[in-house]
């Protein structure tokens, strides 16, 4: 297997994009990229679209065949990964498997979804299709509605408050503020969500015992990478932009678990996230003790202290107390969500694990504002949580020394 | 409404595991063949939600949703028959009913209802 390093990323701002359409949003991203990674008219051999809902919502279909058209990059090969919420760390994970195993030198994956284009009802739903078509998707049961059963039992078992989701709210508004690609660039006051009386008008049950702010919003939005080989890039680096340091993929892990929550014999242990982020260390032959930097799948306040606990941050039960303490914020023990997460920065669903890496990819060139970057960032940590947490993908990124 | 729970469980013959929804493979032993039944008695309520922001095809204000195992261990989602959740705690005794759970395109659909009974 060949080295695959990340040698360009990009991303348009996420929110409600009305003047753009799903297509328009894939080609800026990927030009982004592309011109990030100073590929000049150069083409790629290869090309990997996350997508979750462009079959349903804007009722287009075969959308890597149309982007590769639009984008000139004929006759390149390509194909739309769905995969859920994790069709952008999926179409990452084909990028990186195509050009590791020596069959493709050059690949563009980029993730978009447009989300906004129908009214909420219709994006719930269609959120919702990836329940069980019987024994859930009938009865009205929504990605919110999983999470806020998720939260109980969380609750009950760890002595999860919601004091604890609320700091997770807090922290990551407070750096989405900051990120000029975020939805919601918003500082929330916790008197204002949690404190005040009329904190329940501000931010009322959304899925108890979860409530508004406590969700990530509907977003519109798409990001890009362009993967090549290590030592290809090495060899050919007068033709690429020598000054950028070198970001590889040193890690890379997948899981899955039973569809409905209720099969699984501890609904509160998410394996798939367990398992996935065990691979991804064990391919880096890193520690969870040796990351700097973590986007993990914010879509509710839980996931991200649910998720801090499973790759091995911190003990079980111990992921809101630890963000409490602060040791999640920039200058802590392990800063997560810098950009704002799926909570502030957005979750147009297929763009979002492609998101993440182009995230981890801006803190480990050291290339952010003072009040975003991770000082002296070395490793970095992706989560793609799929479905309620039944296909998760981890990816950790590594800054070459050069 | 004292309709039957229409709903078909599968007990693994090789190792006994029970299964809702169908597995074509048993998920602890990989097993083929499983015995059918049907969710017994009352139900043991595992965990719920209030939801407010209801896919398309719901015209209600909100929805209670739940996890409950039935007296043979079927675990089954289900709405709940509650006017708000402040009622409810996990573990209580709830009984369920097949009632209609939404209407599509003009026709019924039906699923398991639950009533919180202590």
């Amino acid at each position: 297997m060949r080295d695959v390093a990340i040698i360009g990323a990009g991303m348009i701002p996420f929110g409600r994009r009305d003047e753009d359409s799903l297509m328009d949003m894939l080609a800026y991203a990927s030009l982004k990229a592309l011109d990030d990674a100073g590929l000049g008219d150069k083409s790629v051999d290869a090309v990997y679209v996350g997508n979750m809902g462009g079959g349903i919502i804007q009722h287009q279909t075969a959308i890597a065949s149309s982007l590769v058209d639009r984008l000139s990059l004929l006759p390149a090969a390509a194909e739309t990964i769905e995969n859920g919420p994790a069709s952008g760390g999926s179409a990452v994970k084909n990028g990186l498997l195509a050009v590791a195993s020596g069959y493709y030198d050059y690949v563009l994956v980029v993730g978009g979804e447009k989300m906004r284009e129908v009214t909420g009802w219709r994006a719930t739903d269609f959120v919702a299709t990836m329940t069980h078509p019987g024994a859930e998707y009938p009865y009205g049961i929504t990605l919110p509605g999983m999470a806020g059963m998720f939260t109980r039992l969380y609750m009950e078992k760890y002595g999860v408050t919601r004091e604890h989701l609320v700091t997770v709210t807090l922290k990551n508004q407070e750096m989405g503020a900051l990120n000029p690609y975020a939805h919601v660039e918003m500082v929330l006051s916790r008197e204002g969500i949690f404190d005040s009386p009329h904190s329940i008008v501000n931010n009322p049950p959304m899925a108890d015992p979860l409530h508004l702010y406590d969700a990530c919003p509907v977003s519109d939005g798409a990001a890009a990478i362009v993967l090549c080989p290590l030592d290809m890039l090495k060899a050919e680096k007068k033709s690429l932009d020598a000054s950028k340091p070198l970001v590889v993929i040193a890690g890379f892990g997948q899981a899955t678990d039973t569809q409905t929550l209720q099969e699984r014999e501890d609904p509160t242990d998410l394996k798939a996230v367990t398992l996935a982020a065990q691979k991804a260390f064990e391919m880096a032959k890193l520690k969870p003790g040796d990351i700097h930097v973590a986007e993990l799948h914010d879509a509710f306040t839980i996931l991200e202290i649910a998720e801090s606990e499973h790759v091995g941050f911190f003990k079980k039960g111990e992921g809101g107390k630890a963000a409490m303490a602060g040791k999640t914020r920039l200058g802590g023990q392990i800063p997560i969500n810098v950009s704002g997460g799926l909570k502030a920065r957005g979750h147009p669903v297929g763009a979002t694990g492609v998101a993440q890496v182009v995230d981890i990819v801006f803190q480990l060139r050291h290339e952010l504002p003072k009040t975003r970057q991770v000082k002296n960032a070395m490793n970095g940590l992706t989560v793609n949580f799929g479905g309620f947490g039944n296909n998760v993908l981890a990816f950790v990124l590594r800054r070459v020394q050069q | 409404m004292n309709k039957e729970i229409a709903i078909t469980a599968y007990k693994c013959k090789k190792c006994g595991k029970i299964h809702y929804p169908f597995h074509d493979r048993c998920l602890a032993c990989r097993g083929r063949d499983f015995e059918t039944f049907k969710p017994e008695g009352n139900a043991k309520l595992l965990t719920f939600t209030q939801i407010f922001n209801l896919p398309w095809g719901f015209d209600e204000r909100f929805l209670i949703l739940g996890v409950a195992e039935f007296e043979n261990h079927v675990r089954v989602m289900g709405q709940i028959k509650a006017d708000s959740i402040a009622g409810l705690k996990v573990g209580m005794k709830m009984k369920p009913s097949w009632e209609t759970i939404r209407v599509k395109y003009g026709e019924n659909v039906y699923g398991v209802k639950f009533e919180p009974i202590g």
